[in-house]
Formats: C-alpha cells, sequence, structure tokens
C-alpha cells in the first residue's frame, strides 16, 4: 500500500514562504485563505524572533525557528470522522481529501482539526486573476477546504508544488510504507515531532528538529517513486540523502 | 372547529392582543427569513463566523433549543411512567413547548449550513462515526416523538370538540383506557430518548480532542442537567404566562412544587457538577486553600459569571428562600434567569473552544473574511466573534417560530388537563369556569 507523507527540516527551512505562495497559485487558493503558512516560532509578529539581544544589558537570548504548516494528512483524521456526509475521506493513498460536491458546508471538521488546517469560503472565492490559477477543482461558496498534498499532481507522479518549490530542500515527499523511500528513512534516522502528537491524530507530517538534515535536492518535479533506476544510480554519489552517504555527514 | 369554553382550549378566539402578538411574530418571521435570503445569496461572510472561530450564535442557541425541549417532556412523561398524576396540569403544556423548541433546534442548523440544498446528503451519504449523524436522527426521532404525545394527550378530548385534529378518532371510554396505556408507553420511549437527545447534543462537542474544554466526558452529563434546568425553568415561565394572558390556568401548589425542582436541579448543575468537573483539576495543581478557591474564580469570561452568578446563585437563592420561593413572580424570575445561565453556560462553552488556537504562532491563521486589497489583516492567532445583526435576525425568527407553534397549538389544543378526578370522562375538561 501506499501511504504519503511528508518530512519537514525545520532547521533547513529559510522562512521564505515559496512553499505556502506556491502552493496558494499551484492550488488557486482564494483571496484572503491560506493552505499552507509559515509560521514564526518566536516574537509576536512574522520573522520576529523571542528573547532578547545580546547587548544593553539584555540576555542575549534571541531564538527564531519557522514551522510551516498545512493539513497533516492524520493516520487518525478527526475532521474524517466526524464530517457527516463523508466528503472529507482518506484516499487509499493515505491524502485526507474533501469531496466538494458532498461538502454541506457545517464546518464540523474545522471545529474538530486542531491544526486550524480547514478554511470555509464564507463568499464567493475571489481570485487574481480572476480566471484562477492552477489546474484544479473549483471550491464554491459554503464549502470547507485545505492542503490536498497537491493529489492532482501526485496522481501525474509529480511531487507536491510545496516541496518542489522549496529552495532550501527543506521539504521531502514520499511513501512512508516504502522503506526505502527518502521519507521513511529520515523519520527512522532522524529525530522528528509530529504537532500535538498528545491528541492521538498520528499525523503523517513529521518535523525534523535539532539535527540538520541533508535535505532532499530536488533534481526534477518527479515522485521520488517516479524516477527511474537510471536517475538513482546516476545520483547516488551525488544524492547525500540516499542514505548509504548518510554515516559520514553524522559527526 | 369548536372554542366552547368546556373544550379545555386555552384561546378560544384571537382577540386584538392575540393578533398583536401574531401580527409580531409574523413580522419576525418574515424579517428572519429575509436575513437569511440575504445570507444564502452572499453567504456566511455576512455572520461574525470566521476560519478561527468557525461555529457562532446559530450552534450557541441550537444548544440552547435542544436543552429547553427537554423540560416539558420529561414534566410530562415522567410522573406517567410512575403511573403518577402529578404535574398532570404542565403535561400537555409541557409537551407542545418541547415540540416548539425541538422545531426551533433543528430549523436553526439550517443557517449554519453553507450549502443548505445539499443536505440531502445526510440521506444519501451519511457517515455514522459523525456525532452530528446520530444528532440529526436523534432531533427528527425527538420531534416526531413530541408531536406524537401531544396528540396522543389530547386527541380523545380534540375528538369530543368535534375537532378536525381528532384524524376521525371517536372519544369512547375504551378508547381513553386504551390510551392510557399508550401513553405509558410513550412516556417509557420518551425518558431514554431525551437523555439520549442531550447527551448526543453533548457528544458533538465531547468527542472533539483539539477544542480546549469540549474534550471532557462531564460534557454529556453536563448537557442533560442544564436540559433539565432550561427546560423546567422555560415551562414554569411559559405557563406562567399562559395562565397571564389566557385561559389556561396553572395549579399554583404544582407550580410552586415544581419551582423546588427547578432548585434541585440547578444545585445539581451549577454547584455540583461544576465541582465534580474542577475540584479534580485544582487539587492536582496545588493543594492549598486559596489556589483551589482561586482557579474557581479567577480567569473566567463574563459568560462565566453569567451563567453561574446571574443564571444560577440568583436563582437559586430566590427558589430556596422559604418566604420567597411560593410567590409566582419569584418562581418565573428564577426560571428566566436559568434560561438564561444556561443560554450563557453555552455560549461560553463554543468560546472556550475557539478563543485560543491550539498553534497560535504568528502570523496564524488566515481567517478568510472579504480581502480588501493590499493592507488587508488576513491574519489571526485567536478566535474572537460578535454575532450580527443579520444572525441576531435570523435566530429571533426562528425562535418566533417556536413561538408561533405554543400561540397556535394553545388556539386548537386542548393544553389545559381536564380535572385529575374526571381525568377522562367524555366531555373534555371543565377547567376554564374556574
Amino acid at each position: 500500500m501506499t501511504n504519503y507523507g511528508l518530512v519537514i527540516d525545520q532547521e533547513r527551512c529559510i522562512g521564505c514562504q515559496a512553499c505556502a505562495v506556491s502552493c496558494k497559485q499551484e492550488n488557486n487558493v482564494p483571496m484572503g485563505q491560506f493552505w499552507n503558512r509559515v509560521l514564526t516560532e518566536g516574537g509576536d509578529k512574522l520573522d520576529t524572533p523571542a528573547g532578547g539581544y545580546p547587548e544593553d544589558g539584555q540576555d542575549g537570548t534571541l531564538d527564531m525557528a519557522y514551522q510551516p504548516t498545512a493539513c497533516q494528512h492524520c493516520e487518525n483524521a478527526p475532521c474524517v470522522k466526524v464530517c457527516p456526509v463523508n466528503a472529507t475521506y482518506t484516499r487509499d493513498d493515505g491524502i485526507v481529501e474533501i469531496n466538494h460536491d458532498k461538502c454541506i458546508g457545517c464546518r464540523y471538521c474545522m471545529a474538530a482539526c486542531p491544526y486550524n488546517a480547514r478554511v470555509f469560503n464564507w463568499d464567493e472565492p475571489d481570485h487574481v486573476p480572476e480566471e484562477g490559477t492552477g489546474d484544479v477543482e473549483a471550491r464554491p461558496q459554503g464549502t470547507v477546504e485545505k492542503c490536498t498534498f497537491c493529489s492532482h499532481r501526485v496522481e501525474e507522479g509529480l511531487d507536491p508544488t510545496c516541496v518542489v518549490n522549496c529552495p532550501a530542500d527543506a521539504r521531502i515527499f514520499g511513501d512512508l510504507d516504502e522503506e526505502t523511500s527518502t521519507v521513511s528513512k529520515y523519520v527512522d534516522n532522524y529525530e522528528t515531532d509530529r504537532l500535538l502528537e498528545d491528541r492521538g491524530t498520528d499525523p503523517k507530517t513529521y518535523y525534523i528538529r535539532g539535527e540538520m538534515s541533508p535535505g532532499r535536492p530536488q533534481t526534477s518535479d518527479k515522485l521520488e517513486s517516479e524516477l527511474d533506476d537510471e536517475d538513482n544510480d546516476e545520483d547516488d554519489d551525488a544524492m547525500p540523502y540516499l542514505l548509504g552517504a548518510k554515516s559520514g555527514g553524522d559527526d | 372547529m369548536s372554542s366552547t369554553e368546556s373544550s379545555g382550549i386555552a384561546v378560544p378566539a384571537f382577540g386584538r392582543k392575540g393578533k398583536l402578538w401574531l401580527g409580531l411574530l409574523g413580522a419576525l418571521i418574515v424579517a428572519g427569513l429575509a436575513a437569511w435570503g440575504y445570507q444564502l445569496t452572499t453567504g456566511l461572510i455576512v455572520t461574525g463566523m470566521r476560519n478561527v472561530f468557525s461555529w457562532g450564535l446559530y450552534i450557541m442557541m441550537f444548544v440552547l433549543f435542544v436543552g429547553l425541549s427537554a423540560g416539558g417532556l420529561i414534566i410530562s412523561s415522567a410522573p406517567k411512567f410512575f403511573h403518577s398524576h402529578r404535574y398532570e396540569g404542565f403535561a400537555r403544556l409541557g409537551v407542545l413547548v418541547s415540540l416548539a423548541c425541538i422545531t426551533v433546534a433543528g430549523l436553526l442548523i439550517l443557517p449554519d449550513i453553507g450549502r443548505p440544498g445539499r443536505l440531502y446528503q445526510f440521506f444519501t451519504s451519511p457517515d455514522f462515526r459523525s456525532p452530528m449523524v446520530w444528532d440529526f436522527g436523534i432531533v427528527l426521532l425527538y420531534g416526531a416523538l413530541n408531536l406524537w404525545y401531544l396528540w396522543l394527550l389530547t386527541r380523545r378530548d380534540l375528538a369530543a370538540a368535534g375537532s378536525r385534529l381528532a384524524f376521525g378518532l371517536e372519544d369512547t371510554e375504551a378508547g381513553r383506557e386504551r390510551d392510557r396505556k399508550f401513553m405509558f408507553w410513550t412516556a417509557t420511549a420518551a425518558l431514554p430518548t431525551a437523555v439520549a437527545l442531550h447527551s448526543v447534543t453533548g457528544w458533538i462537542f465531547a468527542t472533539q480532542i483539539g477544542r480546549g474544554d469540549w474534550f471532557s466526558p462531564l460534557v454529556a452529563p453536563v448537557f442533560i442537567a442544564k436540559a433539565l434546568v432550561s427546560g423546567l425553568g422555560l415551562l414554569l415561565v411559559v405557563a406562567v404566562l399562559a395562565d397571564r394572558f389566557t385561559r389556561f390556568r396553572v395549579d399554583r401548589e404544582e407550580l410552586a412544587s415544581l419551582g423546588k425542582v427547578l432548585g434541585i436541579f440547578l444545585a445539581f448543575h451549577v454547584v455540583y457538577l461544576l465541582a465534580a468537573e474542577r475540584l479534580p483539576h485544582a487539587w492536582a495543581d496545588h493543594f492549598e486553600f486559596w489556589a483551589i478557591t482561586g482557579s474557581f474564580l479567577i480567569g473566567e469570561s463574563a459568560y462565566f459569571w453569567l451563567w453561574t452568578v446571574v443564571g444560577g446563585a440568583v436563582p437559586l437563592a430566590l427558589l430556596a428562600i422559604p418566604s420567597l420561593r411560593k410567590r409566582v413572580p419569584v418562581i418565573v424570575t428564577a426560571g428566566a434567569l436559568a434560561v438564561v445561565g444556561t443560554m450563557f453556560e453555552g455560549i461560553r462553552l463554543v468560546f472556550t473552544g475557539y478563543e485560543v488556537a491550539n498553534i497560535d504562532a504568528a502570523p496564524g491563521i488566515s481567517l478568510g473574511g472579504s480581502y480588501a486589497g493590499v493592507g488587508t489583516d488576513i491574519w489571526a492567532t485567536a478566535g474572537s466573534y460578535t454575532p450580527t445583526l443579520i444572525e441576531i435576525v435570523v435566530t429571533l425568527g426562528i425562535i418566533a417560530i417556536g413561538a408561533l407553534i405554543v400561540t397556535v397549538g394553545m388556539r386548537y389544543v386542548p393544553i389545559q388537563e381536564p380535572d385529575g378526578q374526571h381525568a377522562y370522562a367524555t366531555d373534555g375538561g371543565h377547567e376554564d369556569s374556574k
């Protein structure tokens, strides 16, 4: 079985918002809404640190990190369980998706989601340009929408757009059930945590904190599983993220 | 249709005041419909709800009216279950009020739905794991049960009065005898259905791990308690108002006795259950007198105080003081305050779920309001909510439908229970001469 998941290396993330913006464009996300947000862990405002400066008698504890946050595609997704009409469901490949034709707009899923990953079309969605961007299904007024792991791209054998457009190689997408996939290896080998793990939602988005991973340099916009053997062989030496090479980078 | 004085009809005909009242209700309903129409075309953007605070007044009032619908049915069915004649004077009015409240509750869901046109999905594609599907089923069942029960309680009297609402039924002694059995069995079904209704509505919230205080096993029992409090409170208020403005007559003794019951319900809800909810956490936190007391008293919203003091301590005191508690105005005040308190308890519950976001790092969550160009702040790190005029008008319109059901019910259904001794005398009751 395929079980798609995402690893985000917060040590690599530079807070450039490319994933957030490319997501908006790829998925034609309406004005005033975001499926994918890059949050600042630190001060009260975007891109501000917590703590004090190392001068003027302050303690020099300035600290800031970025936390890209979108739908976590939980294994035990509360939104799927609360949807009264089966509009939100888990696909066979593990992606949590919404059938916009079924959605009645009751917003129980928004109450259920501990991550506030879902947004509602409170009025007729606005797009710039008006005809919209991206080759995705339209979501009408009165329905809920959220990150789909770019299922329309994944079905074509392409990585989600946030992964392809990350200039810091901080996002890795792949099959968690495939032992040799980079996501599986990173989950096994790096210290990862998941958001609000105590709620038992079992998210499929993993965050690397502490030790920076080599990331997954994007050589093509194909899914890792779509890269043919030739590609892999060729790149073996050049791509430190393939695990054989990992031991060296550890110390 | 007969409207003779002996028929038990509380409002034989609408007088000037009655027509004025109907006109007011009609105006509210029309205004509500217009507001809903506007909301349907413009979208829920015209409400105060946004992505962080995504349920508002409609759901808060839904919770209130589900609770309100309990009192009547329980007061009429509990004695029947125990083959007692107690509170019989309230039985029919109680079921009528229950029916009106559950109708209001059900209707309040409609304007909250983003695409009401797709509601048929509840039948074509239900997910039985969803507490909302359970609630949908139980609200329909409860409404149907109330309708049946009201008819069962009054149908022989309707037949005696020659009302078309008897649907061709005859008023016979044997029929009344049989109905008494039906009433027992209906009461037997009504009690667990009422418990299920309030528990399931509680579980809509109590199953959610993502929303603060919602995820608590106590929520369902609290919903039962607040249904008892608010439902009985409303019934007492409506009964006294009906006594004042219609031919319906309230038995003072029963009223005072139900007032006492309301006091007990209040003590159970506002004192006991609240303490049971708070004490273990406070104890585990710091076992020290002021720490425990402090956690009860500090850091609570205005809604908490409106609930516990205005809607809890005050009516409880009114109903506890022997020199006061038998006075009709005191009972009405206590009942009304209990309803108001329960309303704020529900409002507070929704607020505790939405005002704090679990992940509140900057810039926060996109609100999804209208985008007005560069400079629009679309972000929020915490939930805030104020209902808009549209929401208030729609809600009032739906509540007016409930009031209309009670009013029309009093006009066409014999709400006045016949005298106890002649409970099932063929002639439908003669209380009105009192």
